[in-house]
C-alpha cells in the first residue's frame, strides 16, 4: 500500500522535474513542476474526437493501458513492506500485465488505419520485445543471488556488501533506467519533443487519441516512470527503516528524473535503425550482471 | 459430491477477507486429489463398489460400443441424404468422444483401466492401458475433435452438392478421431504403429480435401512422405527394443532402458515423434499442410495431432532410466530454438494460416522447455522441478489445443467469407465480423501468454520451473536455464508482435481491397464451438488450481510406475504453486475489476462531454486512401531485417534498364522462405536426387526387365543357399 501511494506521489512530480531540468539545461525558465498534471486534468475535462475508422478497441485501449500500469504498481514493494500483491514469481506477472497494456495500445494504434500510427505500433512492439530478455535476465539473476522469487523478498535480501554487488546494483540501475526510457519511448530511443509526425514511436501511436483517453495515456506514462524509479529505489533501500527510507525514495526518484532530463538534454536521438542494437546491448549488460552474480555466489571455480 | 465442491469454492471466496484462505484452499486441493470430479466417475465408483465384475469390464464394453458406432456410421453415411451426413458425423464423433472420455475421467481420478483384446494370431493379446497420461490426451483429443466437427459442418456448408466428397470426408474424420484416441491407448509397439499409420493416412486424406488444387496436393504429399519418415524411425525404435527384449509391449522399454545406453534409442524416438510434433529441423510439413487443409482439420491437426508427438515423447520418457540431465538439456536447447524459430517465422508471414502453423511450432518449443525441465527434475532428484516442468508442459498442451484450434477456426471463418489467406488484402473485418474478431482477439491474447487468459497459467508454471531450476549447483544448468528464461521472454514478446500484427491487419483499420463478396458474420454453428472453447479457456484461467491438481495427480502416478528414482516424489510439493496459481487467478479478476472501474469512470466523465466523429488524422494530408494503411508486411519488416540471416526474403522485380526512358508499369513481389527447409532439407534432397539419378536405369519401365530382376533375385537366393551362405 505504502509503495502504491509513494509511486502515485512520485508520478505526479516526475515528468515535471524532467521537463524543468530540460528547460534549465537549455537556458529557459520552464513550466512549473505540476504542469503535466494540470495538462492531464485539463484533458480529463475535455470532450473527444474519434475517427470513424476506429472500433471499440480504440475506445477500450487507453483504459486497459492505464489499468495495466496501475496493476503493475500494486506489485511493487517498498523496502520491507510488500506491495499490495506479492507472490512467488510476481515479476513474471508484472511483465505480462504491462504486456497486456502494450498489446492494447498497439492494436488501438492499428485501429485508426493510419500509416503513421501503424509505423509507431510496429516500432513499439519491436523495441519493447527486445527489452524483455534484459528484464528477465536481471530478475533471474536476482532470484539466483537471493534465492527468493518475489519482488519484495528479493529486494529485501539484496545485501550490498562486496564491491561486486555494488557493481551489480549500478549495472542493474542502468538497465532499469534504460528499460524505463524504452517503455516510455524517451531519448535516446525516441524524442518526444519533436513535432508529432516525426516522433516515431509512442507519441505517434497516440495521434488520434484525445480528451479523457489521452489524459489516461499521459498519466500512465508518468506513473510508468515512477514505477521503474520505485524498482530502482528498492535496489538500494533494502531493510532501511521508514523514516530514512521514505525521504530516500523521493531523493532517488528526484535524482533519476534529473538524470533523465540531462540525458534528454545532451544526447541526440539514435537513428531508428540503430535502436535494436542498442536495446539488445542491454541484454548483454544483464548478462554481465548474471556473471557478477555467479562470481558472488562462487559458482565459478 | 460435486455439490459439496461448489460450496467449498464459495467458502474460499468469502474467507479471503478473514484470512482463513489457506486452510480452505488445502481442503479443496485434497478433495480434488482424492475424489473424482464429475458425475460420471461418481457413477463408476458406485458401480465399482456394488458390481466389481461389471466395473472391470466396462472399459472394454465402452470400446466395443465405440467400434460398433463407428462401423454403423460408416455404413449409414453411404445411404443417407447429403444434408443429414454432417449430423450423423457429429453424432458419431460425440458418441465416440463420450464413450472414450468415461474411462479417461476415471483414470484421471486414479482408476487406471488395464485390459487387453485379442487381435489375431500375429499380434496376439494387445494390452491396453488408460492411465493418467493417456486420459489427459484422450480428453484433449475428444474436446478438440467435437468442436472441430461442429465447426466443420458449418464450414463445409458450401460443399453440400458434392455428396461423395463429403461422405468420404466425414468418414475419414470419424476414423481420424478414433485412431488418435487409439494411439494413446495401445501399449504394444506394433499395434501402436498401426494406429499411428491410420492416423497419419486419414489426416493426410483430410488435408487434401481440396484435391483439385495442385498446391494442396503437394502439401498433402509432403506431409505423407514426412509422416512416413517418422514411422520409419518409430519402427526402428520398436524393433530395436524387440530385438533386445523379445517384446513389443511398452513395458519392455523399461527393461531395455535399464540395461542399455538410454541416449540413442531416445534420440531415435525423439526424431520419430519430433517429426509429428514439429521440433526444428523436423517441422517443415507444418507450414505447408496447415494452410492447405480445411480450417476445421487444421484446427484439429494443430490442436491435437501435433500433440500426439508430445504424447509419444512423454510416454517414452516415462520409461527412460538414466541420462536425465543430458537428455533434458538437449530437449531444452532444441525447444528454445524451436520456439524462437517458429515465432520469428510466424511474425513475418502474410498467409494467416501459415502464421498460425509457425506459431504452433513456437508453442511446441514452449511445451518442450517444460518437458526438458521435468527431465532435469528427475535427474537432479528435485520433485518440484519434475512437477513444474511436466505439469507446465501438459497444461500448455491443453491450453494450446484450445486456443490454437479456436484461432484456426476464426481464421477459417475469415477465409470462408473472403476466400483469401493473404492478410494484406484484408482489413477492417471487425466491422463485418465482430464476433469472429473478438474470438480472434481472445485467442491472440491467450496465445501470447498474457493474463487474464489461460496461456499465462501454463507459461507461469514453466517460468516457475525455470526459476526453481536455478537453485541447482550445476553451472552449466544455471546458464542454460537463464538463457531459456530470456528465450521464453523473447518468445513472449515476439508473439505479441505477431498477434498484434495479425489482428491489426486482418480486423482493424479499413478494408484494403474491394472483395468480390462483402464478408458477413459466420453462421451460429461455426461460432458455437468457438464460444465453447472460450468457456473452457476461462475455466483454466480462473480455477487453474483444479487443472494443476489433475496434472499433478497424473504425474505422481507416472513417476511411481516407471521411475525408481522418483520414489519420494510427493505431489504435495506442488501445493504451494497450486496456491500461487489460485492467487493469480484472483489477481486476474482484480485486474479485470480495475479495468472495469476505470471504464466506468471514463464512461461517466464522457457522458456530458461532446463526442465528435471525424476522420483519422492524416498529418494534414487530405486525400488518404485505404491502400495507404500500414501493412502487415511493413509492420514486421524491421524484425525481418534484424533477423535477415535467418529469415530469407526473396524479392522479384525487373530492374529499370539503362535505355528505359519511359518505364512501363511493373510488378514487385517478395516472399519469405523457410531457412531450414530451403538450406538444409532442400539441399539434402537435391543431393539424394543426384545420387539416386545414377540408378535410374533400374526403373526403365520395361516389364521384361522387371521379370528379369525377379529371376535374378531367385537365382541369387538359390546359389547362396547352395553355397550355404544363407540359411
Amino acid at each position: 500500500m505504502l509503495s502504491f501511494i509513494l509511486i502515485l506521489i512520485a508520478g505526479a512530480f516526475f515528468t515535471g522535474i524532467i521537463i524543468r531540468t530540460k528547460s534549465v539545461a537549455s537556458g529557459r525558465k520552464g513550466p512549473g513542476i505540476l504542469q503535466p498534471i494540470n495538462d492531464v486534468v485539463r484533458l480529463f475535462k475535455k470532450g473527444a474526437v474519434y475517427s470513424g475508422t476506429t472500433s471499440f478497441i480504440f475506445q477500450m485501449a487507453p483504459t486497459i493501458y492505464f489499468s495495466s500500469v496501475v496493476m503493475a504498481m500494486m506489485l511493487i514493494p517498498f523496502g520491507q513492506s510488500k506491495g499490495l500483491i506479492s507472490f512467488n514469481g510476481d515479476f513474471v506477472f508484472f511483465a505480462y500485465v504491462l504486456a497486456l497494456g502494450k498489446f492494447f495500445s498497439i492494436i488501438s494504434a492499428m485501429d485508426t488505419g493510419s500509416s503513421f500510427e501503424g509505423m509507431g505500433a510496429s516500432r513499439e512492439s519491436l523495441y519493447s520485445l527486445l527489452a524483455e530478455p534484459a528484464f528477465f535476465i536481471l530478475m533471474g539473476s536476482f532470484a539466483l543471488l537471493t534465492g527468493y522469487t518475489s519482488f519484495q523478498e528479493m529486494f529485501a535480501a539484496l545485501h550490498l556488501g562486496s564491491y561486486i554487488s555494488y557493481a551489480i546494483a549500478i549495472l542493474a540501475t542502468f538497465v532499469l533506467v534504460m528499460i524505463a526510457m524504452i517503455e516510455n519511448s524517451r531519448m535516446p530511443i525516441d524524442d518526444p519533443k519533436t513535432h508529432l509526425e516525426l516522433t516515431m514511436i509512442h507519441e505517434v501511436m497516440i495521434l488520434d487519441n484525445s480528451g479523457f483517453d489521452l489524459g489516461l495515456i499521459l498519466s500512465a506514462g508518468y506513473l510508468k516512470f515512477a514505477l521503474y524509479g520505485a524498482i530502482i529505489v528498492n535496489l538500494f533501500i533494502g531493510m532501511v527503516p521508514y523514516p530514512y527510507a521514505i525521504p530516500l525514495f523521493f531523493v532517488i526518484q528526484f535524482l533519476l528524473a534529473i538524470i533523465i532530463g540531462l540525458i534528454e538534454s545532451f544526447i541526440a536521438r539514435f537513428r531508428m535503425s540503430h535502436n535494436p542494437q542498442f536495446i539488445f546491448a542491454l541484454t548483454s549488460v544483464s548478462l554481465l550482471i548474471f556473471f557478477g552474480v555467479l562470481l558472488v555466489l562462487g559458482k565459478f571455480i | 459430491m460435486s455439490a459439496q465442491l461448489i460450496i467449498n469454492v464459495h467458502i474460499v471466496k468469502n474467507d479471503l477477507q478473514t484470512g482463513k484462505w489457506q486452510k480452505t484452499m488445502e481442503l479443496i486441493y485434497l478433495r480434488i486429489e482424492n475424489t473424482t470430479y464429475f458425475l460420471i466417475p461418481l457413477l463408476c465408483k458406485i458401480l465399482h463398489d456394488n458390481f466389481p465384475g461389471l466395473y472391470m469390464t466396462n472399459a472394454i464394453i465402452l470400446m466395443y460400443v465405440s467400434w460398433a458406432t463407428t462401423i454403423l456410421a460408416v455404413v449409414l453415411m453411404c445411404f443417407i441424404p447429403s444434408a443429414k451426413k454432417s449430423i450423423l458425423a457429429i453424432v458419431t464423433v460425440i458418441i465416440n468422444a463420450i464413450v472414450t472420455s468415461i474411462p479417461a475421467i476415471q483414470a484421471l481420478g486414479g482408476a487406471t483401466s488395464d485390459f487387453s483384446f485379442y487381435a489375431g494370431t500375429f499380434l496376439g493379446d494387445v494390452p491396453i492401458r488408460i492411465d493418467g497420461l493417456s486420459a489427459w490426451f484422450i480428453l484433449i483429443i475428444n474436446f478438440t475433435s467435437v468442436t472441430g466437427i461442429i465447426y466443420g459442418t458449418g464450414y463445409l456448408k458450401a460443399y453440400k452438392n458434392t455428396a461423395s466428397k463429403l461422405s468420404l470426408h466425414w468418414v475419414l474424420f470419424i476414423l481420424f478421431h478414433l485412431s488418435m484416441v487409439w494411439v494413446t491407448l495401445l501399449q504394444n509397439g506394433f499395434a501402436f504403429l498401426i494406429a499411428w499409420e491410420i492416423m497419419s493416412l486419414t489426416s493426410m486424406l483430410l488435408v487434401i480435401f481440396d484435391g483439385h488444387n495442385t498446391k494442396t496436393l503437394q502439401a498433402g504429399i509432403n506431409y505423407f512422405v514426412q509422416m512416413h519418415i517418422s514411422i520409419v524411425f518409430l519402427t526402428i525404435g520398436f524393433l530395436w527394443v524387440y530385438l533386445e527384449t523379445g517384446s513389443f509391449g511398452f513395458d519392455a522399454f523399461q527393461t531395455f532402458f535399464a540395461s542399455n545406453n538410454n541416449l540413442w534409442l531416445f534420440i531415435i524416438f525423439f526424431v520419430g515423434f519430433g517429426l509429428k510434433a514439429g521440433f526444428i529441423p523436423l517441422h517443415s510439413w507444418l507450414p505447408l499442410a496447415h494452410p492447405a487443409a480445411p480450417s476445421h482439420v487444421s484446427g484439429v491437426m494443430s490442436g491435437v495431432i501435433v500433440k500426439l508427438g508430445i504424447y509419444g515423447l512423454i510416454r517414452v520418457i516415462s520409461y527412460v532410466q538414466s541420462d536425465f540431465i543430458l537428455l533434458g538439456e538437449i530437449i531444452i536447447s532444441i525447444s528454445i530454438l524451436t520456439g524462437l524459430y517458429g515465432i520469428l517465422n510466424a511474425a513475418i508471414h502474410r498467409d494467416f494460416k501459415k502464421m498460425l502453423a509457425y506459431c504452433t511450432i513456437e508453442n511446441i518449443g514452449i511445451i518442450g522447455i517444460g518437458i526438458g525441465l521435468g527431465m532435469i527434475g528427475l535427474g537432479s532428484n528435485s520433485p518440484l522441478l519434475y512437477y513444474l516442468g511436466f505439469g507446465g508442459a501438459l497444461l500448455h498442451v491443453l491450453n494450446h489445443s484450445l486456443f490454437k484450434s479456436m484461432l484456426f477456426f476464426a481464421a477459417g471463418s475469415v477465409y470462408q467469407q473472403t476466400h483469401t489467406r493473404d492478410m494484406e488484402r484484408l482489413g477492417g473485418l471487425i466491422k463485418n465480423m465482430p464476433q469472429t474478431a473478438i474470438i480472434f482477439l481472445i485467442g491472440a491474447i491467450a496465445i501470447a501468454g498474457i493474463p487474464p487468459f489461460n496461456g499465462f497459467v501454463s507459461e507461469f508454471v514453466i517460468y516457475s520451473g525455470l526459476i526453481e531450476g536455478l537453485k541447482s549447483d550445476n553451472i552449466n544448468l544455471i546458464s542454460l536455464l537463464i538463457l531459456s528464461f530470456a528465450g521464453l521472454s523473447l518468445i513472449g514478446g515476439l508473439s505479441i508482435l505477431t498477434f498484434t500484427k495479425s489482428f491489426g491487419t486482418l480486423f482493424l483499420g479499413n478494408q484494403r481491397e474491394t472483395l468480390p463478396h462483402q464478408p458477413h458474420e459466420v453462421s451460429r454453428i461455426m461460432l458455437f464451438p468457438q464460444y465453447l472453447i472460450i468457456a473452457v479457456m476461462l475455466s483454466i484461467a480462473f480455477v487453474p488450481q483444479w487443472y494443476l491438481a489433475i496434472v499433478g495427480n497424473l504425474l505422481s502416478g507416472m513417476a511411481l510406475v516407471s521411475h525408481p528414482i522418483a520414489e519420494g516424489f510427493e505431489v504435495s510439493s506442488l501445493a504451494v504453486y497450486s496456491k500461487t496459481l489460485s492467487h493469480i487467478s484472483l489477481y486476474s479478476l482484480l485486474f479485470i475489476a480495475v479495468i472495469g472501474l476505470f471504464w466506468m469512470i471514463r464512461h461517466y466523465s464522457q457522458k456530458s462531454k461532446s463526442i465528435i466523429v471525424g476522420n483519422t488524422w492524416g498529418c494534414a494530408y487530405v486525400a488518404p486512401n485505404n491502400r495507404m494503411q500500414y501493412t502487415g508486411k511493413s509492420y514486421s519488416k524491421p524484425l525481418g531485417k534484424m533477423f535477415s540471416f535467418m529469415l530469407i526474403e526473396k524479392k522479384r522485380y525487373p530492374e529499370i534498364m539503362a535505355g528505359e526512358i519511359f518505364p512501363q508499369p511493373r510488378k514487385y513481389s517478395s516472399h519469405y522462405l523457410d531457412f531450414i527447409e530451403h538450406y538444409l532439407i532442400d539441399n539434402a534432397i537435391r543431393l539424394l536426387l543426384t545420387i539416386v539419378n545414377y540408378f535410374k536405369f533400374i526403373q526403365n519401365g520395361r516389364v521384361q526387365s522387371y521379370v528379369m530382376y525377379g529371376i535374378v533375385f531367385i537365382l541369387t537366393i538359390f546359389i547362396l543357399t547352395l553355397l550355404n551362405l544363407v540359411k
